[in-house]
């Protein structure tokens, strides 16, 4: 027989002097077992007295011409149940296992001797496969079945066989295998259990009775003899389990805890999904996914973002296309709202305030600098200006009603003369560096009013009456009805426009003023302006001819036109007219075209008339002739001229104070206050050089006075050391008039 | 979105602001002006807190829902923003 020399390998098979009967094979050098001393094997085969006897042989087959490669593993087990599986298992590990051509007889006992005897003759003709095993099955089957003679016999064939092996099987290699056996209870006896309720239950419980009294009595007793015994205990064996992570809900990064809000939560989202929806894995996939991402929310390590922020590192040029989404709309605005009112913290709060009342103000006196001058001043606290406004000129402003702290400013382009366009912004005094809205208007905006719910009425140059929602952001949809599809719409530029409020209806009625002669009072009906005219100075023929006149470019206006209107705020429909002409309309809606009084003052142009909103006869009206005028009762009582040359395009009372009137002239601002002088304004201030200074508004409950100018900018000054307003101004008034009156005449 | 971008940018613009934060609803920095450990340092931190304060108020009263926190310190001011998603953090130090 060839040797491989691959293979050292021994086999042995050794006996155990205890006679367990265990037939064990050492293994070879390819490292398939460990080698064993037989002193080993000997401890071991004592453990397993009485246990079980357990017969595992392995052989591996050589093919005659030396083939390492093909071998197969025969393993035998057999156990005191006396059921025995045979496997023959080849190299891939594949069960090739012969199915058994005879029906294993138990009982059959053959020596082991025949078993020795017969592998030599199998490793010569182990040429096929099949029936060198069979046989060998069979005789082995018939070797190792029966339990009755094993141990002696085997010790003696043993002893024999392994000579005998030796000699045999040299340049063979055995392979046999130790494996696990199965284990078998001795005893088990289980208790059983009867029920207290149950007939045999007395029986029982006796029993247990007598048997806890045998136990106590066993120890005295000489019936019974304590003995030990010893248990040997076999070798712990560690058994590791290996199961996946139990997950907790929400991917297993929360905290248990139902909040308070998460329950509303949740069972407001599932009423509402249920509501809508009626699939009911839907439901419980929002519910639990809002309920984990908000619990995810609360926890956060600060290792992910360290992570994070690593990760944000080297990528700057990603970072750049990284655009912020429309949900940052609200708060940044929020944010810059808060920033902007931080930085600007002194001034809004010197806006705000109230006026100080004289005894207060005794106290700042000594309090402060005593170089600092009572005289009433303008400070200087903000301009609202930005990029967009830049170079475009200020011709009106306005309120709002609801809000006072909205402003809508008009901007015009008259700089080139044409009918560019114009531009609104809304600003609001709690972020003075931007506007809250910017809307685009065709052309240029030439006046501007709120109504009382909200409406921004706009005139712009080109004759358009529009009305917008200033709540809409977008300036395209923010226009919600317009005149230009008005067949008898304005087709001069529209100077003035006012919402007024009629005598039975809530709503405000919208009239215009232009300069083809006409004043218009407007309805609205789906997003279309229609108008009536209220008054009118020329013909229509002599409309045309002016608007003909406007097309080709020439400005020229020879009839008398309305410039401007005031509405008394007190009665209902009474309105004043002012005209070119310098005269003074007084007029109602009921009278139609024809006046009720006429005023004749002025010589030049009338550019603005204003109601006093503390007297109700009086009124104040400027004009081109750099005159102020005031009225009562039809009368014209006081002309206020300043030494300044130059018309004056606007006067306005103030709100606040019923003697206290602001001028605007082209190249600086006059603030009268009657009680001080009725001869020189209180305040003059003048406009940086350059700069026309076109537009006037005092702010409501606070002394302050907001000044636009051509450079795009409106300028908010604080009235300092005005006098404090009583409360009883129109008294005041009166008395000045008086006063006034009976010294002239 | 430009408009957003230009809100931020006026408001690093404004007198005194230190740094601006855009982190998301898990603390994680979007956008920054500030370095990159400070800006790590102060989502983390804030994050918590607003999370904290959120918490309160909604314990409180689950209809309620926290719109926003100044946090003034004897250096500056932290102002944060929270959203839905996201939450706006603006250092300030309004007296500079």
């Amino acid at each position: 027989m060839k040797k491989n020399s691959g293979c050292s390998s021994i086999t042995s098979l050794t006996k155990t002097s205890s006679g367990s009967g265990l037939c064990q094979g050492t293994l070879t050098g390819n490292g398939y077992n460990q080698k064993e001393n037989p002193e080993e094997q000997k401890r071991r085969n004592k453990d397993l007295i009485g246990k079980v006897r357990v017969f595992s042989i392995s052989l591996k087959l050589f093919l005659h011409d030396g083939d390492a490669g093909s071998y197969l593993n025969i393993l035998i087990y057999r156990d005191f149940s006396c059921s025995h599986i045979l496997l023959v298992v080849d190299a891939d590990g594949n069960d090739v296992t012969p199915r058994p051509l005879v029906c294993p007889v138990p009982g059959f006992q053959k020596s082991l001797d025949e078993l020795f005897s017969s592998i030599p003759k199998l490793s010569r003709s182990s040429h096929t496969m099949c029936p060198t095993q069979d046989s060998l099955n069979a005789e082995i089957e018939d070797i190792f079945l029966g339990p009755t003679h094993p141990p002696p016999q085997l010790l003696k064939k043993g002893d024999d066989a392994e000579q005998h092996a030796r000699e045999k099987m040299v340049g063979e290699c055995d392979y046999i295998s130790l494996t696990e056996t199965k284990t078998i209870t001795f005893l088990d006896i289980p208790p059983t259990i009867t029920s207290v309720v149950d007939d045999d239950a007395e029986a029982a419980i006796q029993r247990n009775l007598s048997y806890a009294e045998l136990c106590k009595s066993r120890t005295c007793s000489d019936k019974y003899i304590d003995r030990s015994m010893q248990t040997l205990n076999g070798a712990l064996k560690n058994k590791l389990i290996q199961s996946e992570k139990t997950g907790t809900a929400g991917k297993g990064k929360t905290s248990m805890v139902a909040t308070n809000w998460d329950i509303y939560d949740s069972f407001y989202k599932q009423n509402e999904t249920f509501e809508g929806d009626e699939a009911d894995h839907e439901e419980k996939s929002v519910s639990s996914k809002s309920n984990t991402t908000y619990i995810d929310r609360t926890i956060s390590s600060l290792s992910e973002m360290e992570i994070c922020g690593s990760i944000l590192n080297p990528e700057p040029e990603p970072k750049k296309e990284i655009l912020l989404p429309e949900l940052l709309t609200n708060i940044s605005r929020f944010m810059e709202r808060t920033v902007v009112l931080n930085a600007f913290q002194a001034k809004l709060a010197a806006y705000r305030q109230p006026p100080i009342s004289e005894g207060s103000d005794s106290m700042m006196k000594h309090g402060k600098h005593s170089e600092e001058s009572l005289d009433p001043t303008l400070e200087l606290l903000w301009a609202f200006t930005c990029q967009r406004t830049r170079g475009y000129c200020i011709t009106s402003m306005a309120w709002n009603r609801h809000n006072p702290d909205i402003l809508a400013v008009g901007y015009a382009d008259f700089d080139s003369r044409c009918l560019k366009p114009g531009l609104i912004c809304c600003w609001t005094i709690k972020n003075i560096m931007w506007p809250e809205r910017v809307f685009d208007c065709h052309s240029s905006v030439t006046s501007l009013d709120f109504s009382t719910n909200d409406q921004l009425a706009v005139g712009m140059y080109d004759g358009t009456v529009a009305i917008y929602n200033i709540c809409i952001q977008d300036s395209s949809v923010a226009c919600v009805a317009s005149s230009s599809k008005s067949s008898r719409r304005h087709l001069h530029p529209v100077w003035q426009v006012t919402w007024t409020p009629q005598r039975l209806s809530l709503e405000d009625v919208l009239v215009s003023v232009s300069s083809d002669g006409r004043i218009a009072k407007w309805s609205i009906s789906s997003h279309n302006l229609d108008c009536t005219d209220l008054m009118w100075f020329r013909s229509n023929k002599e409309c045309k001819e002016a608007a003909e006149n406007l097309k080709k470019k020439k400005m020229v206006l020879s009839k008398p036109t309305a410039v401007c209107v005031d509405f008394h705020p007190m009665d209902f429909g009474i309105y004043l007219v002012g005209t070119q002409e310098g005269l003074i309309h007084k007029s109602s809606f009921s009278e139609g075209h024809s006046f009720l009084a006429t005023y004749k003052k002025h010589i030049g142009s009338v550019n603005h008339i204003e109601w006093s909103p503390f007297s109700p006869d009086v009124f104040l009206s400027c004009s081109r002739d750099e005159t102020v005028q005031m009225w009562k009762q039809g009368r014209p009582v006081m002309t206020f001229k300043s030494i300044h040359q130059g018309p004056v395009f606007f006067v306005k009372w103030s709100p606040n104070c019923s003697t206290l009137f602001g001028v605007v002239k082209e190249d600086q601002v006059e603030l009268w206050d009657l009680i001080l002088s009725i001869l020189f304004p209180t305040i003059v201030h003048h406009a940086e050089p350059g700069v026309r200074l076109t537009s006037l508004l005092f702010a409501r409950g606070t002394d302050c006075v907001l000044v636009g100018d051509s450079k795009g900018q409106v300028t908010v000054y604080k009235l300092r050391n005005f006098r404090v307003c009583k409360s009883t101004q129109v008294d005041t008034l009166d008395e000045i008039i008086q006063h006034a009156t009976s010294r002239y005449f | 979105m430009a408009e957003v971008e230009e809100t931020l940018k006026r408001i690093q613009g404004q007198k005194g602001v230190q740094g601006i934060i855009v982190a998301n609803s898990e603390g994680i920095p979007i956008k920054s002006t500030l370095d990159n450990s400070s800006t790590v340092q102060y989502a983390g931190l804030i994050h918590q807190l607003v999370m904290k304060a959120r918490s309160t108020i909604r314990d409180i009263d689950p209809q309620n829902d926290l719109t926003f926190m100044r946090v003034r310190s004897k250096k500056n001011e932290i102002m944060i923003a929270p959203d839905k998603d996201f939450f706006l953090i603006v250092i300030q130090n309004p007296s500079d």
